[in-house]
């Protein structure tokens, strides 16, 4: 996994030994049949038969050497898709090694004590009832319906620390084909048989049934059309030519023209030439690189569409708790009242907190002993003290020791239990306390014998770097909007220091679907992350819902994603993949298109320069002879296919930055680049093929 | 002055007109569009139509409607060619023959104004002024009409309707059109334009030899020739006949007359979209290809570089002295990047370079600035398709004025820009292939060629103008051109329409620093490139073999 | 009405529609303009026809004889392309194209399935070169030009391998140049089929030619009113000899019926020839 802060989405190497290891795959797809789903390349390879045709019926080294190449470019292409797919695969392979063939014990009712038969794990329907215990692999996706266990899901998640799972709750969704490791299970069965997790994200990894994304049908429409285009102008071009060589009768018939026209084999060479073959080829292939890069961020989409829909979400809700601040709130400060020294309040919070063990508890004696330098006691070291835990109904907690009595605890709950022992509160308590809310703090009043002390002030901690990382959602258009149970000054205060754009406070579940479908219905696309089944409606009305791995069943059906890894903050990352896809595939579309200029000015000296003496200005490349400019221009065009492979898996490099200048530089680089790089890389294979028999 | 010299005030003042009337005229037109009431005159006019002027059609009620007017409107134009010899002012000409009735009908109904006839000698004046000039206004104001209804589609929001194709039909022709080509008529005759219905008088030269000199309905006809980007000559000789165009200023006039509503109609769009920069960025897409072209050829034609015109001295074969070279070019220019396709000069006598500019104008798609509306949509489905990929490039879901642009709206504006271009090539290489149209060839050799090419350019992309040395008038050219000119001109409609509609039930996007912007010069810029590239990149090997083959000979 | 499917209803609309805008459009429209025209500017909405019936301003006439030789009192206008020239009913441009440059020669005692004897078929480029040695002779000066031979053909050489032909020379001419790049150059002889020879158009000695552009070329209308001042002022002294007025008084004439660029930058200066040469029949 990429560290979250380099904010750019890198991408695996490509190892040259993959291309020759998806050969065979790649020779495999030149079935027609396979080929048909893209119909650029269908083109090319409907050429290849048709030249190797005329090579047979009238050979020459010139037109073997055509046959060679235009085969090679559909190879190129099938390589492209046939080495994305191979990456897939062997994660697949993985994946499949995990799913060992188990055997389940099927439980007649959802109680340890019923009668079980052993049937084979794919036998599972919906709503069955398992038993797993310790050392038995779980036999399928569901949810833990009674007992607690430690679960490895180093198999789908590579995490080999155990996890645990338990009813109830958002923990209780188990994966088949990960291990129970402690203590004994009864799980619900939620899959139908075959599409488990495991055989889901086999069949993303695979490219099985990759369904085509919006943006990708629309790229391939357009590509047709182009594609059409060229046809027409290729085979339209041919009574002109034959025109243009019937009033030039002085000139002798050519490699590349006689009285029947331009010959087939150059015909089909400036068509293969000028039609986009080269984002043809690479489409599929970035397509499946893109899925596979989440996949390596251990993020399963379960559609294609829904990580394209990451690259044009606009609005990010944001969990505050876990990906915003770090967990729990923290105490900062010790504000003691008027009369009271900070040393003594300090010390009084320290032995209230001791019997506290929420984390805001432990987080006082932490900060008492750093800033005060109190140590920390064991509750067992005060023989006589009579511990009073902190719980929901009292809202505070202390100790009575040695005739001390020490509260600390929420403000009205400690205020009464001061007014109760006959203590008066002054108002000072009282601006102490809101002046701390009013700051987004949490505001917790220790008190002594009916006599306040003073204020903690619990502050959230916002993660290091956030700050920066919403600034670049900014700047690449997307509006990020902290969610949080919080009462709003406490979330006013969080959201402005983590600098979201906007924030929900006091949020219920309700309101979660509310503020989705309000942005929606402003045409914004939602993406948002949720773990608990209260999640699930949300998850499902977002444009992107990326479940958490430890959450419920339910949550992880609802969204259109599972982050294995269970970490909120990946949300960003996965719409930087999404963006990247895009981009990859409009870089290469552009620089496709580009190329032709070059090889126009390769290709039309080289077919009419004979006839027209006057069109060899055309050739600005000063290519050797007619048959090694078009020879190069073929080469060409087949090569920069497989040069393109790596980017194609890669994705092109992205830093989020605003529309206009990641515009320009894609136009820079691959427009401009587009046009410019085929002209040297046409020359540079002329400089090479005219020592060949027959070309120079 | 040299002539270059005030040829190139010539190009600055009409650039300054434009630029003085774009916003005011836009913002008029802009009005009448979006007006809620309706005068008087358009009320009788309903009424008589028997239309509900407020009801709002969805795009295919508004196709089929445009569609039915058009086609009422050939067999309209057909039967008063044809029964012209029993209706007045015929000056005793004999009805057309059908197979140009045919062509020609078409022909004025599409905005194209291909004359395969010639006029001084084919029509009568009220076939000139009821049948053909009508469809100067109506043509024009159906061009109009698709454009303003593509805006509406991305103005509107979740809307299933486009507006009323009977109002913004009325609208533009009476509301805009006429009371321009009112004035201009009447500023044209003060020019030298002739306005009566005199038919044919013979008169004895000073030498003692005798002429014909035929009258007419010719400045009514002109002005509203050039307003509405039609181009279809009174006379055969079309802008280059003094009565059409008589002197140096009316040559202004005429040009002004022909980029008026196509360089204004982007800021109308702004309006009606609510951001008048993007229609800036667009009218500067239209502006900036346009001046280029002019002044290249300007270039090419004071250049002179070609073997006659270097032993002439000047490229003056086939212009006016009156014009000179330079504002000849000017509006040779002008009538090819409108769809307009009159002329003040002959095409076919330019340099190579000079004619490879008017076809490689026409070839653009007529969209700089392109014919009355058709120039409008022409260019925002080429925005369309830059946005498309330049949408992807910034890493998202491509959108423009906030619409999305998914697989159906690529669907739409892909198959627009394959139309024409399959008419052009798939009419030239069948015309090419045969020897008996290559027989219509004036010229040999590869300007033999361009004639043929420049005819198919000019009839799919509904401009009218022609390498005229080309013989049109045959039965096969009649029918090629005709089913061109139809094609080109309706497809593209209903593509359009279809567009607007998928457009206009989208809500929109919120723009954010995530959109794409387009209205800054980095997308005027792309649009001009994509524009121009596709061009190049289609009608390359077709323009090697004519024009470029000439020119490097 | 209501009865009726939408379709038809349609029609019917688009059926009115088509007669209702063309009564508007078509009828009203131009009556209306017309009328107007006529009472404002009548002269002009007629034809700015000149004094004595001769013709219209705006329309430029033959100043030829009934041998078609030019009348020498007069200045004559530009070639025409319209009919047999300066025809109205017929306007028109040549459409030729500038590397027209290949003559077809009559085949002496040819004839055309009609009859007629073999014309051939003229360039571009001879037409040029034989309108300006023309007019050379015509005016006294040098007709020379760029891409001419001195017996007013194109300069065009197709060039073979063994030789060369002066395409535009019919045999028995004496070819503009003997040898070019080291091959004989011959003259062609008519009927002969000289495809397959590159075409070479040999530009020649000539400076700057005496004889204007406007002169050789015919316009695009074919009924040009104007011919350049330059081309004014070379037929001035014949015209003033023939005449046996002082060349003075000619240039004034020309003067007084040249028009200026329109607000000084459109268009280029042009002399009316019929209102030039009516002026000097009156004076």
């Amino acid at each position: 996994m990429s560290s979250p802060a380099t904010g750019r989405v890198g991408g695996g190497l490509l190892d040259p030994g993959q291309l020759v290891r998806s050969l065979p795959d790649a020779l495999k797809k030149l079935n027609p049949a396979t080929l048909w789903r893209n119909p650029v390349m269908l083109i090319v390879e409907v050429g290849a038969v048709f030249t190797t045709v005329l090579a047979v019926l009238d050979p020459s080294f010139f037109a073997w050497a055509i046959v060679v190449w235009l085969w090679l470019t559909v190879v190129f292409a099938n390589l492209a898709e046939a080495v994305a797919e191979g990456r897939g695969k062997a994660q697949a392979a993985t994946l499949r090694a995990a799913k060992r063939d188990t055997t389940a014990r099927r439980l007649k009712s959802p109680t340890a004590t019923a009668e079980e038969d052993v049937v084979p794990a794919p036998e599972l329907r919906p709503g069955d009832y398992v038993i797993v215990e310790a050392g038995e692999v779980i036999p399928g996706d569901g949810d833990v319906v009674e007992g607690i266990a430690s679960v490895d899901e180093s198999a789908i998640t590579g995490e080999s620390a155990p996890v645990i799972r338990e009813s109830g709750g958002d923990r209780s969704a188990v994966t088949g084909g990960t291990k129970v490791l402690s203590d004994r299970i009864i799980v619900r069965i939620t899959q139908k048989p075959g599409e488990s997790f495991i055989d889901r994200m086999i069949a993303l990894v695979e490219g099985a049934n990759r369904q085509k994304t919006p943006n990708e049908i629309a790229l391939n429409i357009l590509l047709a059309a182009l594609t059409i285009i060229f046809l027409i102008a290729t085979v339209t071009m041919q009574p002109l030519a034959i025109y243009s060589k019937l009033v030039n009768p002085g000139v002798p018939d050519s490699p590349a023209l006689n009285a029947d026209g331009v010959t087939g084999v150059v015909l089909v060479s400036l068509l293969v030439c000028l039609i986009p073959t080269t984002i043809g080829a690479l489409l599929s292939a970035i397509g499946i690189a893109g899925m596979d890069r989440l996949v390596q961020r251990n993020v399963l989409a379960m559609s294609g569409r829904a990580v394209e829909a990451a690259g044009d979400v606009s609005t990010l809700l944001l969990d505050k708790t876990g990906t915003i601040t770090l967990g729990n709130r923290e105490a900062a400060a010790f504000v003691p009242v008027d009369g009271v020294a900070e040393q003594q309040l300090a010390e009084a919070a320290q032995l209230a907190s001791l019997a506290d063990a929420t984390p805001e508890g432990r987080s006082i004696v932490v900060y008492a002993k750093q800033a005060y330098g109190l140590r920390e006691r064991q509750p067992g070291e005060l023989a006589h003290a009579e511990w009073v835990p902190f719980t929901a109904q009292t809202r505070m907690s202390g100790v009575n020791l040695d005739g001390r009595q020490v509260r600390k605890g929420a403000a009205t709950a400690v205020m009464k239990w001061v007014r109760d022992a006959g203590g008066h509160p002054t108002d000072e308590v009282g601006h102490l306390v809101d002046g701390i809310s009013a700051s987004g703090g949490t505001p917790l009043v220790v008190a002594e014998q009916g006599r306040v002390l003073g204020v903690i002030h619990l502050k959230d901690v916002v993660k290091a770097g956030m700050r920066e990382r919403f600034d670049e959602m900014r700047r690449m258009g997307i509006r990020t909007v902290m969610i949080t149970g919080d009462n709003p000054l406490t979330a006013k205060a969080i959201a402005d220091e983590a600098g979201v754009d906007d924030f929900l406070a006091e949020a219920t579940p309700e309101d979660k679907l509310a503020l989705i479908r309000k942005e929606q219905e402003g045409g914004r696309l939602v993406a948002m992350t949720g773990d608990g089944t209260n999640d699930a409606p949300a998850l499902a009305q977002s444009d992107v819902g990326v479940a958490m791995n430890t959450g419920t069943s339910a949550a992880k059906e609802a969204g259109n994603m599972v982050d294995l890894d269970s970490n909120p903050t990946k949300l960003i990352e996965i719409v930087e993949i999404g963006k990247q896809l895009l981009i990859t595939r409009g870089a290469l579309t552009t620089f496709s298109i580009a190329n032709d200029i070059a090889k126009y000015f390769a290709i039309i000296p080289a077919m009419f320069a004979a006839v027209y003496p006057g069109l060899d200005a055309l050739n600005v490349m000063r290519l050797t002879s007619p048959q090694s400019a078009i020879l190069s221009a073929v080469i060409f065009n087949a090569v920069v296919i497989v040069a393109l492979i790596p980017l194609a898996l890669r994705g092109v490099r992205y830093r989020p930055s605003s529309a206009s200048k990641l515009l320009s530089r894609n136009l820079y680089l691959y427009g401009l680049g587009g046009i410019i790089v085929p002209f040297i890389g046409i020359k540079l294979i002329d400089l090479l093929v005219q020592f060949l028999p027959g070309i120079g | 002055m040299s002539a270059t010299a005030a040829g190139m005030l010539f190009i600055a003042s009409l650039v300054l007109a434009m630029v003085l009337v774009h916003r005011p005229f836009g913002d008029y037109m802009y009005r009448v569009h979006t007006s809620v009431r309706h005068n008087v005159a358009e009320r009788v006019v309903y009424r008589l139509l028997g239309v509900r002027a407020d009801v709002e059609q969805s795009w295919g009620v508004y196709a089929r409607s445009l569609l039915a007017f058009s086609v009422l409107s050939i067999l309209v134009v057909y039967g008063i060619q044809r029964l012209q010899d029993k209706l007045p002012l015929s000056l005793g000409r004999p009805p057309v023959t059908d197979h140009v009735a045919w062509n020609t009908a078409i022909s004025f109904v599409t905005n194209t104004n291909w004359q395969a006839y010639s006029g001084e000698s084919t029509m009568g004046h009220l076939t000139q002024m009821a049948a053909l000039a009508v469809q100067n206004f109506v043509s024009a104001a159906v061009g109009m009409a698709v454009a303003i209804a593509l805006v509406r589609g991305f103005a509107r929001r979740r809307s299933g309707t486009l507006g009323n194709f009977w109002v913004d039909l009325v609208r533009s022709s009476v509301r805009i059109l006429l009371p321009i080509a009112f004035v201009g008529a009447l500023v044209l005759v003060a020019g030298g334009l002739i306005q009566n219905f005199s038919g044919v008088h013979e008169i004895t030269t000073l030498t003692g030899g005798t002429q014909s000199i035929t009258g007419g309905p010719v400045a009514s006809q002109e002005a509203i020739k050039e307003l509405g980007t039609n181009g279809g000559g009174f006379y055969n000789a079309n802008s280059a006949h003094p009565f059409e165009n008589a002197t140096a200023w009316t040559n202004w006039l005429e040009i002004f007359l022909i980029l008026v509503i196509p360089f204004a109609l982007p800021r109308t769009f702004g309006r009606m979209v609510g951001q008048v920069r993007q229609g800036y960025a667009i009218v500067a897409v239209m502006g900036i290809i346009a001046l280029a072209s002019v002044l290249l050829t300007n270039a090419f034609e004071l250049g002179g570089d070609a073997t006659v015109p270097r032993a002439v001295g000047a490229a003056a074969e086939g212009k006016e002295v009156r014009f000179g070279v330079p504002d000849s070019a000017t509006f040779a220019a002008a009538t090819t990047l409108t769809s307009t396709g009159a002329t003040g000069s002959a095409h076919d006598s330019y340099t190579p370079f000079g004619g490879l500019m008017t076809m490689f104008n026409m070839m653009l798609g007529e969209v700089a600035p392109g014919g009355v509306g058709s120039g409008l949509y022409g260019m925002l489905i080429l925005a369309v398709i830059t946005v498309f990929v330049a949408g992807l490039m910034v890493g998202r879901t491509p959108e423009y004025l906030g619409k999305k642009i998914g697989p159906r709206e690529i669907k739409l504006a892909s198959s627009y820009f394959l139309v024409t271009p399959a008419l052009v090539l798939t009419g030239t290489a069948f015309a090419m292939g045969s020897a008996e149209q290559r027989a219509s060839m004036l010229n040999g050799g590869a300007h033999g060629l361009s004639e043929v090419l420049y005819a198919f350019t000019s009839a799919s992309n509904n401009n009218g103008s022609a390498f005229a040395g080309l013989t049109v008038n045959t039965p096969w050219y009649d029918v090629a051109t005709g089913l061109c000119m139809v094609f080109g001109r309706f497809l593209p409609i209903i593509l359009v329409l279809a567009l607007a509609g998928s457009l206009a039930a989208q809500s929109p996007v919120p723009e954010g620093a995530g959109t794409l912007p387009t209205y800054r010069p980095q997308f005027v810029g792309m649009v001009i490139g994509v524009t121009i590239i596709l061009v190049a990149l289609t009608f390359l090997p077709a323009l090697a073999l004519g024009p470029i083959a000439e020119g490097l000979s | 009405m209501d009865a009726m499917p939408g379709w038809v209803r349609q029609h019917l609309a688009a059926l009115r529609a088509v007669v209702v805008l063309t009564v508007l459009l078509g009828l009203i429209y131009p009556l209306v303009v017309t009328g107007i025209a006529q009472v404002l500017f009548h002269g002009r909405a007629n034809g700015s026809m000149v004094e004595g019936g001769h013709g219209s301003a705006l329309i430029g006439q033959l100043f030829t004889g009934a041998d078609g030789r030019p009348v020498r009192k007069y200045f004559q206008s530009r070639p025409s392309a319209a009919g047999h020239g300066y025809d109205p009913t017929a306007s028109g441009a040549s459409n030729l194209g500038p590397e027209d440059v290949v003559d077809v020669l009559p085949v002496p005692g040819a004839r055309d399935e009609k009859g007629n004897p073999d014309k051939g078929r003229q360039s571009l480029l001879t037409r040029v070169c034989a309108r300006s040695k023309a007019i050379g002779e015509l005016e006294g000066v040098s007709g020379a030009r760029p891409y001419c031979t001195p017996d007013g053909v194109g300069a065009v050489l197709k060039v073979f391998p063994d030789r060369a032909v002066s395409v535009n020379q019919g045999c028995p001419a004496v070819p503009f140049v003997a040898v070019y790049q080291g091959v004989r150059v011959v003259c062609a002889r008519p009927g002969a089929d000289y495809a397959a020879g590159r075409t070479v158009p040999v530009r020649g000695g000539a400076g700057a030619p005496a004889v204007p552009a406007d002169a050789v070329t015919a316009s695009g209308s074919g009924l040009d009113p104007h011919i350049s001042v330059a081309y004014a002022d070379l037929q001035a002294p014949r015209v003033a000899r023939e005449r046996g007025l002082a060349l003075d008084r000619v240039r004034a004439l020309i003067d007084e019926h040249t028009t200026g660029r329109a607000l000084g930058f459109m268009g280029e200066p042009a002399v009316n020839v019929l209102e030039l040469n009516l002026a000097l029949d009156r004076s």
